[in-house]
């Protein structure tokens, strides 16, 4: 099969996270969009790597993952954290760092 | 030899680190014992250091950045041995003076602050290569920006902003001077930018122009100079009273070493070119900075202003491009900084006798049961001044001998500056000391704290009085290899020298 | 002892009383302070006279000695070594300094007995002693302007002593001020010599201005010009003169040793010391001449209607002043320098005879309160005419001698040397009447309430004591000369030194006596002046007739003033009415201090001002601050508005920008 459809696949994956974190303003489904734009690059780096016949971008892909799951746990905790504060769960809302 | 320098160098910031770590009290101690044996040191080498022989002593150099031909180059000369000398001690009397000022708080920062800025102002003193003076120079800024910061004045946050993009602004332009010099210099080879290196290679006349043009305004500032002064009310009325005594003692000073050490040997014809355009700078600033002495109220923008009257004789000296006028700038920054340093301390002591005010005509008649005060205050008022005795007469004298030389009509004109100086010290001495009590002011005489500070000082400024002849001996040899490219230039009516063009090439 | 050693002692004493005093500070008892200072001074005076008998014991080609310790400047071809010059001419000087002056200090401790300030007095005043000595005795240019400018701050801080009295610090400043106006003269005219000559010992300019220059070269008489500014701000001549009658807010003594020994006269030993450099600028020596005739005639003209008693006193100085720096640039050396000595001697008795009677009064300076005093102060009244009958060049008194024998020098130049001789005959007439002035008004008449009460036994005192320069109530805590006043009868150290200076003004003529007959002064200075291109030839005739219209002036003169002042006590006030333009400038002051108000003061101000509130503001903290700073500022704004703190527009712009370099990579790869 051509890396042609992965890579389709991929980039459609992509565009739709990246227009859900443009969108939405739930940080926590901002953060699973954020998701799907890891895999989406993950599903390309893996389509790479088979098309090349080695396994540089398998493992990129496995460092992606451990990011990403390392990055979840942090921003689920602040999720929490904000919960917790009783803050609004909107991105929107929380512009404090503005200039 | 090698490593005295480093350490000398370093041991203020890190008497400055450990500092950081103790309670206050001890915090302060240790501070005044770094800058205490700083002192000692530079008083082993004034006499360590071979008169006879003059030239480069000490010398640390070792290579730094190999690829860009930076070195770690420190060395002792004519030209900053006294400067040195002269730096340690002003640091140790701010030293001194907070150890029983406790208005500051964190004084562990404070000390550390301070160190990094005397580890700056030496460096920048010793640096025999111009990267590391740039580095030197452009380093002293940032422990002054956090110390007004923190510890500054009321209005601090606009002062300190004017202060720092305002000679940023020079910093900059120096540093790509210093670029540019040594990228140009090194013609495709290997660069270096040990300064006796690049004198061997001067840059062509027209890119010294402007590459000299570039360290010339970063010098000015600095200072300042008029008309770049604008810094400098603010900065002198939100600074910390210590903090401002090292700075205008000090500071000005390395703006100044910076023409001799680094500019005018660096671009000969540049400085030539430019001598007219800088001496009529420097008699405007002393006319400026006099007038405008005698019209303010405030007593520390009195001395700021007479600083910049006494700057412009300095630069005046320099640019006189004769030895002896240089050799007077020199004393002269040495004296003036003696000066400085116990007047603005002594404005403290007036704030402290007129209920905070600093403004002068809140004050009068301190002297009544303040004699002593009023005795030392009347002494180094008459050093500011110039008056003839004083080691600062022996400077302006050198200087306006150098100048009359080559520019007779200007010496004229800048001697109007010494009878306004007579004017504007006396009003400040006469209007805080004499006349009638000040409603809000209450006489009393200096503490044995408060004079433990301030005497020694006038002391040493007394005793260099009677002996011009020890600052000005070591300054000999050092004016005259500084400035003996430009005076072949000028010997040559301006045009580049023979030896030079062929060193070109 | 060496000649040099024993100079360097009367240099060294006043030192070491100034330091002694100074340091002791309040742990001093006030009479010891006056002892250590009155003491210092004498010994002073002790090794002045050995110096003198040492140079006498020398041949005569050999009496100039030089000395140095110890080099203060030496680079570059410039050295300045901390050195004397002894020679005739300074040693007299240092003995003129140091003689009247000890007797000042003697008579300083009875009438400063009741000042708070009695400690710090007298250190000042010893410093102000070393301060002239330095410069009398300084052996090069540089260390001469320091002694001139010692001089400068040492008056200043004695004028300025009652520091409570807004008048005494004007008048400090605005002496100190003109005092380094002609710092800045003498520095100016010491470079123009060092640029053309190299040297600054005097030795070595006397042997090189006649190589180096040409006679009456401009650079020469520019440099001569600019160092007789010097001479003039110190020996207060027109137009420098401002700052000495505002002097007189001095304690009297003070004014006494500024006027009689000390600084005045700085000027004409200037003058006279540098000689073959003036006799080589021919035109600036003449200018110098010229400036002192004027100013003996302006401060003659002044002291004629002036009515504070020290301020009389004050302008007969500036007039005799202008006598020797008249004499002196015009190459009547020994005349100049004879007048200088009888003039210390009898103007300090006049300022100390006018401190016992200003202490009598109260404080009170007015000559217009002051009347028949003539019975109740019998001693200072005899003082009073001793000193001003040899003012007053009366037969036989020392001045009559000195004021004759410098004129006489002057006549014999010839030429239009004339005109200055006439005027200085014109100015005795001005000095006949000012001096007579004082002695009359003062001594004869009506006795004030001051003197009746003195008369019954006890000291008039003023029920609040005041200023007497605008009025003001005094500040009683200190600085003024406390409540009581003393006055001479009353204190035996007030009256010796009076008495000894009444003989010496009396007998002094003796050195240097008409025809011949006694040479002494002459004789002294000779080797001094052996140099001089101008000789003087004895001339029988002139001398006789100077002597005759001298003696015709005092017995015209001194009936008329008698007939204005005590006979018809109302003439005066109908002379005033009758030139009353006259009258107005004169009491003006011939409007010099308004003059140097118009044309220096205010416009110096006035740029203070227009710089600290126009340029300033504008120009550099508008332009040269402003710029940069505001550039930065203008951007860091720009580039703040960017960050809205949307996470979701962040995550947009990032999204745009990589879609951005894809699509410049994907452009260029096409």
């Amino acid at each position: 099969m051509a890396i042609s459809w992965y890579l389709l696949v991929s980039a459609a994956m992509f565009g739709l996270g990246a227009i859900g974190v443009m969108v939405r303003r739930n940080p926590l489904v901002i953060l699973l969009c954020l998701e799907l734009m890891l895999n989406a690059g993950n599903l390309a780096l893996i389509g790479f790597a088979r098309m090349w016949g080695n396994g540089d971008g398998q493992i990129f892909a496995i460092i992606v993952m451990v990011v990403a799951a390392c990055e979840v746990a942090i921003g689920l905790g602040i999720i929490v954290a904000l919960y917790r504060r009783r803050l609004p769960v909107d991105v929107d809302e929380l512009k404090e760092l503005h200039g | 030899m090698t490593i005295h320098l480093s350490i000398m160098l370093w041991l203020p910031a890190a008497a400055g680190a450990l500092a950081l770590f103790l309670p206050a009290r001890l915090a302060r101690w240790t501070w005044l014992l770094g800058t205490l044996l700083v002192l000692a040191y530079s008083v082993v080498l004034l006499f360590d250091y071979d008169r006879a022989a003059g030239g480069l002593q000490f010398v640390t150099d070792e290579l730094w950045i190999p690829s860009l031909g930076i070195h770690y180059a420190l060395a002792i000369s004519g030209l900053n041995l006294v400067l040195l000398a002269t730096t340690a001690l002003a640091f140790t009397v701010a030293a001194a003076w907070y150890l029983w000022d406790d208005s500051v708080e964190r004084p562990g920062l404070f000390a550390l602050l301070m160190g990094l800025a005397q580890t700056a102002v030496m460096g920048a003193f010793m640096a025999q290569d111009l990267a590391l003076f740039v580095v030197f120079f452009d380093l002293m800024l940032v422990p002054f920006y956090f110390l007004v910061v923190i510890w500054g004045g009321p209005e601090r946050r606009e002062a300190v902003l004017k202060l720092f993009i305002y000679t940023l602004v020079g910093s900059l332009l120096m540093l790509v001077g210093a670029i540019v010099t040594g990228v140009l210099a090194a013609d495709g080879g290997a660069p270096s930018f040990l300064l006796s290196d690049l004198a061997d290679f001067p840059l062509a006349s027209g890119t010294q122009a402007w590459v000299f043009l570039a360290f010339a305004l970063a010098f000015l500032i600095k200072m300042p100079l008029f008309p770049f002064q604008g810094w400098m009310p603010d900065g002198y009325r939100q600074m910390p009273i210590g903090v401002l005594a090292v700075f205008t003692a000090i500071l000005s000073k390395v703006a100044a070493y910076g023409f001799l050490q680094v500019a005018i040997p660096l671009f000969p014809d540049a400085a030539v070119r430019f001598q007219e355009t800088l001496m009529i700078l420097a008699v405007a600033s002393i006319i400026y900075g006099s007038a405008m002495a005698f019209t303010v109220t405030n007593a520390r923008l009195i001395l700021g202003y007479s600083s910049l009257a006494q700057l412009g004789f300095i630069v005046l000296g320099i640019f006189a491009l004769d030895t002896r006028g240089a050799d007077g700038a020199l004393l002269q920054m040495v004296t003036h900084a003696l000066v400085t340093v116990p007047l603005i301390l002594i404005v403290a002591l007036l704030a402290r006798r007129a209920k905070g005010s600093e403004d002068i005509r809140d004050m009068g008649g301190l002297a009544f049961r303040a004699p002593a005060f009023a005795a030392v205050f009347l002494v180094l008022t008459l050093a500011l001044l110039a008056m003839p005795g004083s080691a600062n007469f022996v400077g302006e004298f050198m200087i306006l001998l150098g100048v009359f030389e080559t520019k007779m009509a200007l010496a004229i004109i800048a001697s109007i500056g010494v009878a306004m100086a007579a004017v504007y010290a006396l009003r400040l001495y006469i209007t805080t000391m004499l006349n009638r009590q000040g409603p809000d002011t209450d006489s009393k005489e200096m503490t044995a704290r408060e004079a433990l500070v301030i005497v020694p000082v006038m002391l040493v400024l007394i005793a260099l009085s009677l002996v011009p002849q020890f600052a000005l001996r070591p300054a000999q040899d050092g004016t005259r290899e500084s400035l003996a490219a430009a005076r072949e230039v000028l010997a040559n009516d301006g045009s580049v020298a023979e030896s030079r063009v062929e060193a070109r090439r | 002892m060496s000649v040099a050693t024993s100079a360097w002692l009367v240099l060294a004493l006043p030192l070491a009383g100034t330091l002694v005093i100074a340091l002791g500070g309040k742990y001093w008892h006030p009479r010891a302070a006056a002892i250590i200072g009155t003491l210092a001074i004498a010994i002073a005076f002790a090794f002045a006279v050995v110096t003198l008998i040492n140079l006498q014991g020398l041949p005569e080609e050999e009496r100039v000695v030089t000395s140095s310790l110890w080099d203060l400047v030496n680079v570059g071809g410039l050295t300045v070594q901390l050195g004397i010059y002894v020679d005739p001419l300074s040693t007299f000087m240092a003995l003129v300094v140091t003689g009247v002056s000890t007797l000042i200090h003697l008579y300083s401790a009875g009438y400063m007995k009741t000042d708070k300030g009695y400690v710090r007095y007298f250190a000042y005043l010893n410093f102000f002693v070393f301060s002239m000595l330095l410069l009398v005795l300084a052996g090069n240019m540089v260390l001469l302007i320091v002694g001139w400018a010692f001089v400068g701050a040492a008056s200043y801080m004695l004028i300025s002593f009652w520091y409570r009295r807004t008048t005494a610090t004007a008048a400090g400043i605005k002496a100190f001020v003109i005092n380094v106006v002609g710092d800045i003269g003498l520095v100016l005219g010491t470079l123009f010599l060092f640029k053309t000559i190299g040297a600054l010992d005097y030795g070595a300019l006397f042997e090189n201005v006649q190589v180096d220059f040409e006679k009456n070269s401009p650079e020469l008489v520019i440099a001569m010009i600019l160092i007789l500014v010097g001479a003039f701000a110190k020996s207060a001549q027109v137009p420098l003169h401002t700052w000495l009658p505002d002097a007189m807010e001095g304690p009297t003594p003070v004014s006494s040793l500024i006027h009689a020994a000390t600084m005045v006269t700085a000027g004409v030993y200037l003058i006279g010391r540098l000689y073959p450099l003036f006799e080589w600028a021919p035109t600036a020596a003449d200018t110098g001449a010229v400036i002192g005739a004027i100013t003996l005639l302006v401060a003659g003209t002044i002291g004629l209607v002036v009515t504070d008693i020290k301020k009389v006193i004050a302008y007969s100085t500036m007039s005799q002043i202008g006598y020797m720096i008249m004499a002196v640039s015009a190459a009547a050396y020994v005349g100049g320098f004879f007048h200088l000595m009888t003039h210390a001697f009898f103007k300090a008795l006049l300022f100390m005879a006018a401190g016992s009677l200003i202490g009598a009064m109260g404080g009170e300076q007015s000559l217009d309160k002051m009347s028949g005093w003539r019975k109740a102060l019998p001693f200072t009244f005899r003082c009073m005419l001793i000193g001003g009958l040899a003012l007053a060049a009366f037969p036989l008194f020392s001045g009559f001698f000195s004021k004759d024998f410098l004129l006489y020098e002057i006549a014999e130049r010839g030429g239009l040397y004339w005109i200055l001789y006439a005027v200085g005959y014109i100015g005795a007439i001005f000095t006949v009447f000012y001096t007579f002035r004082i002695i009359f008004r003062a001594g004869w008449g009506e006795p004030c309430e001051q003197a009746k009460a003195l008369e019954d036994g006890h000291q008039w005192h003023a029920p609040e004591p005041f200023n007497p320069a605008n009025g003001e109530v005094e500040d009683t805590d200190v600085g003024f000369p406390g409540p009581h006043h003393n006055y001479a009868e009353e204190s035996t150290s007030m009256k010796v030194p009076m008495a000894i200076l009444a003989v010496l003004a009396v007998i002094a003529g003796v050195v240097q006596l008409p025809y011949e007959i006694t040479h002494v002064l002459g004789s002294f200075l000779e080797p001094t002046f052996a140099d001089s291109a101008i000789k003087h030839s004895a001339d029988y005739g002139l001398e006789t007739f100077g002597l005759v219209l001298s003696v015709a002036i005092s017995v015209i003169f001194i009936p008329i003033a008698w007939m204005i002042w005590v006979k018809k006590p109302g003439t005066s006030a109908r002379i005033q009415q009758r030139f009353k333009a006259l009258y107005e400038l004169f009491s003006h002051k011939w409007y010099f201090d308004e003059l140097i108000n118009a044309l220096i003061v205010r416009p110096m101000a006035w740029m203070g001002r227009w710089f600290k509130n126009t340029f300033e503001r504008v120009v550099v903290d508008g332009l040269f601050v402003g710029g940069p700073t505001s550039l930065v500022k203008a951007s860091s704004a720009a580039v703040r508005s960017l960050q809205t703190g949307l996470l979701r527009s962040y995550a947009g712009l990032l999204i745009l920008g990589v879609v951005a370099a894809l699509l410049y990579f994907l452009i260029r790869a096409a």
